[in-house]
């Protein structure tokens, strides 16, 4: 058989796109979630979620902030003292923000000022998670929403992914900025975005989540909405419970009672 | 020999010169250059060594001066294309002398582009992880699909109407003739030769106006596709191309006016050049104008506390200095410069385009970082000052796409020698029989009912 050039180079090249459809057809073709979780049954059979008493929190003394100190002390969240830098995996605003669809002028109690605690939703359809360019952040099969810092590349889209501003970027080195820090759980680099995850490494243990742990009035309550008899599913029933921007279709997991 | 140099050259010398004679400009243009470009590198290490601490972003607005950079400099990538594949398509013989300059700027600018997303990184040192571990439900990994194809039909595009170019250049000989050599791929001028790159050129011109068209509406999706109120946009895609073809058009203008000066071209990039693309750019002005009242118009109408928050933010809260100042740039003056023949002069057109290139980074910065200081919640602190980290980024980035072009000009031609001389020689001939072509057939060879009716 005799070759030109232009043959050799067609024949490479047909060759080449040859060789390269299996690969390429197996990258378009990766369903979503590649590799379960360890125990990924299990899990599905759970939901969990968090109810915050309004009423109940607002009993508490004016400022109390345990909720927050518990959940930044333990995950070694830095305290940079900027707004511009701030990382912060809850928080509170106050009502009159985070419902601004309440119309309040004629309410009798006024409660606009009050804080309302926030944090991750842990969304059933979370918005975050399609955004991520590496799957740095991925939803748990009992719904919590998952971050791995060492594939975040701190693109921050899903930050702006997140209609609940609840994800927070490292905009520098947080060691230094940690009071103390707590070796059973990881502390993050510069350049990576982090959120509350529902105490995972907690709930890991048969434990429940610092925030809920430490409120002395009882406000939060935290439980597996899968199970009837769960505190949680209690706390829901015959209430009038608000979740932030249900409008959204993301069906947060975080209900707020009043 | 010397008749030979002859032959090549022909009348064309100060085409060929700009290879060869490198005056003192030169050396001031690139020292002035270099120095940008040491600066921004010097702000690029301080923000990797540091965190992106050190720019002006902050937890409520994260995008900034760079997504910006990101968006307006693949704007830019689109002029190239639609002034040499789209006036090449429909044979517009004005198009000759200026196509490479323009479909240089989108292969160089384009890199920088990308170049934005990837100092923009919290971890660039994980970059590779996009590819790695891609997940294909994220629009930014559309974005790497349709920006790496968009510069790889660019570059082959602006390549392949090299080649003639590359051969002349070798059988000039001197110095870098091994060079030219590798790169000419063997021309030799042949009829085949020609009717073979001709239609390789057709094909990759055709090819490359749909790619264009992709890739600035997968950047629009990086907002669209978000649920922010006034990025969650339907007529994002089409109105991002529209911005994207105005301003990469305007810089298209600045580029030849920058040529002709620097490199003596008056001869060659007329003043017929730039009232033909300032007719084009009133055109992009006034669709733009369209987009942007489409786009406002909708939001106002329907009057959505959320969205409205941040249309007066815009109109007259804390960005309405930037959000007019853009307006003013894009349209009000640009306008009456273009549509006015008396001033759509070479200056005329040089300053309309200046300003409409001013005026379309701001329009990018104005529809990126006020969505960030309220996405649902009026948010305490939200505000948006970058530092010289940015600023220093920005300027060296725009250096180092003037210093690679400058070098581009001592390796090869700017202007396409080939292709003028091919207008020079055939057009005319080739022109008149496409005319006659189209005009209407005359009665005699044809059965046409006589005029007389009755008759």
């Amino acid at each position: 058989m005799q070759f030109d050039r232009r043959g050799f180079l067609k024949i490479t090249g047909l060759t080449l796109l040859g060789l390269s459809a299996k690969p390429g057809w197996e990258v378009f073709s990766k369903i979503d979630q590649p590799e379960p979780s360890p125990m990924a049954e299990s899990l599905a059979k759970i939901r969990w979620a968090m109810a915050v008493d309004l009423k109940k929190c607002w009993s508490a003394k004016e400022g109390c902030r345990d909720c927050i100190d518990a959940c930044h002390r333990i995950h070694n969240v830095p305290n940079l003292g900027t707004l511009k830098e701030e990382i912060k995996w809850t928080w509170t605003e106050p009502y009159e923000k985070v419902f601004p669809e309440h119309e309040l002028e004629y309410s009798e109690e006024n409660h606009r000022d009050k804080p309302v605690l926030l944090l991750c939703n842990q969304c059933d359809d979370p918005p975050c998670v399609k955004y991520c360019p590496t799957r740095a952040t991925w939803r748990r099969e009992d719904g919590i929403v998952m971050m791995d810092f060492h594939r975040c590349i701190g693109c921050r889209y899903c930050m702006a992914g997140c209609p609940y501003g609840s994800r927070s970027f490292n905009w520098r080195d947080p060691r230094p900025f940690i009071k103390k820090i707590n070796p059973e759980y990881p502390t993050r680099t510069r350049g990576v975005v982090e959120k509350c995850n529902f105490c995972v490494e907690r709930l890991a243990q048969g434990l429940i989540p610092a925030c809920v742990e430490a409120c002395k009035e009882k406000a939060l309550i935290f439980g597996d909405l899968k199970k009837p008899d769960s505190e949680v599913r209690k706390a829901l029933q015959n209430r009038v419970i608000y979740q932030r921007h249900p409008e959204l279709g993301t069906k947060p997991k975080v209900y707020y009672i009043l | 020999m010397l008749d030979q140099r002859q032959k090549i050259i022909g009348e064309d010398t100060v085409l060929f010169e700009h290879i060869w004679k490198t005056g003192k400009g030169f050396y001031i243009t690139v020292s002035i250059l270099g120095a940008l470009v040491l600066l921004g590198l010097y702000a690029y290490i301080t923000q990797y060594r540091t965190g992106l601490g050190v720019t002006g972003l902050s937890r409520q607005i994260f995008w900034g001066v760079y997504i910006t950079n990101f968006v307006f400099f693949i704007g830019i990538s689109h002029a190239g294309t639609f002034i040499s594949a789209v006036l090449r398509i429909l044979k517009a013989e004005w198009r000759r002398p200026i196509s490479r300059a323009s479909e240089l700027t989108t292969v160089f600018i384009l890199m920088f582009g990308v170049g934005s997303v990837l100092i923009d990184l919290g971890r660039p040192d994980r970059m590779l992880y996009a590819i790695r571990y891609a997940h294909f439900r994220s629009p930014l990994l559309w974005d790497v699909c349709s920006i790496a194809t968009y510069l790889t039909v660019s570059s082959i595009s602006l390549y392949l109407a090299l080649i003639p170019d590359i051969a002349m250049l070798r059988d000039l000989g001197g110095k870098r003739e091994w060079f030219y050599r590798i790169l000419s791929l063997g021309w030799r001028n042949t009829e085949s030769q020609h009717r073979r790159l001709e239609r390789a050129i057709g094909f990759v011109s055709v090819l490359v106006i749909p790619v264009m068209i992709t890739v600035h509406t997968v950047v629009s999706f990086v907002f669209a596709m978000t649920i922010q109120p006034l990025w969650h946009s339907a007529i994002f895609g089409p109105y991002f191309v529209v911005g994207a073809i105005f301003s990469g058009v305007a810089s298209v203008i600045v580029v030849m006016a920058v040529l002709r000066k620097a490199y003596h071209l008056e001869s060659y990039i007329k003043p017929i050049h730039f009232n033909n693309i300032g007719i084009f750019l009133m055109a992009m002005t006034l669709l733009w104008f369209y987009f942007t009242f489409a786009e406002y118009i909708t939001i106002v109408y329907g009057n959505d506390p959320v969205h409205m928050a941040i249309f007066w933010s815009k109109i007259s809260g804390k960005f309405s200095p930037l959000f007019w100042l853009h307006f003013t740039l894009c349209f009000v003056i640009p306008l009456p410069i273009l549509a006015i023949k008396k001033y759509r002069t070479i200056r005329g057109t040089v300053i309309a385009s200046i300003s409409i290139v001013l005026g379309m980074w701001l329009e990018r910065f104005v529809i990126i970082v006020p969505t960030l200081t309220r996405q649902r919640m009026p948010i305490q602190g939200a505000y948006y000052i970058p530092t010289w980290v940015e600023w220093s980024i920005l300027a060296g980035c725009i250096s180092l796409f003037m210093l690679l072009y400058t070098l581009f000009t001592k390796v090869f031609p700017i202007v396409p020698i080939w292709e003028v001389r091919e207008g020079r020689e055939k057009a005319a001939a080739t022109v008149a029989a496409r005319i006659t072509s189209y005009m209407p057939e005359t009665g005699t060879d044809l059965n046409l009912p006589s005029p007389g009716g009755r008759g």
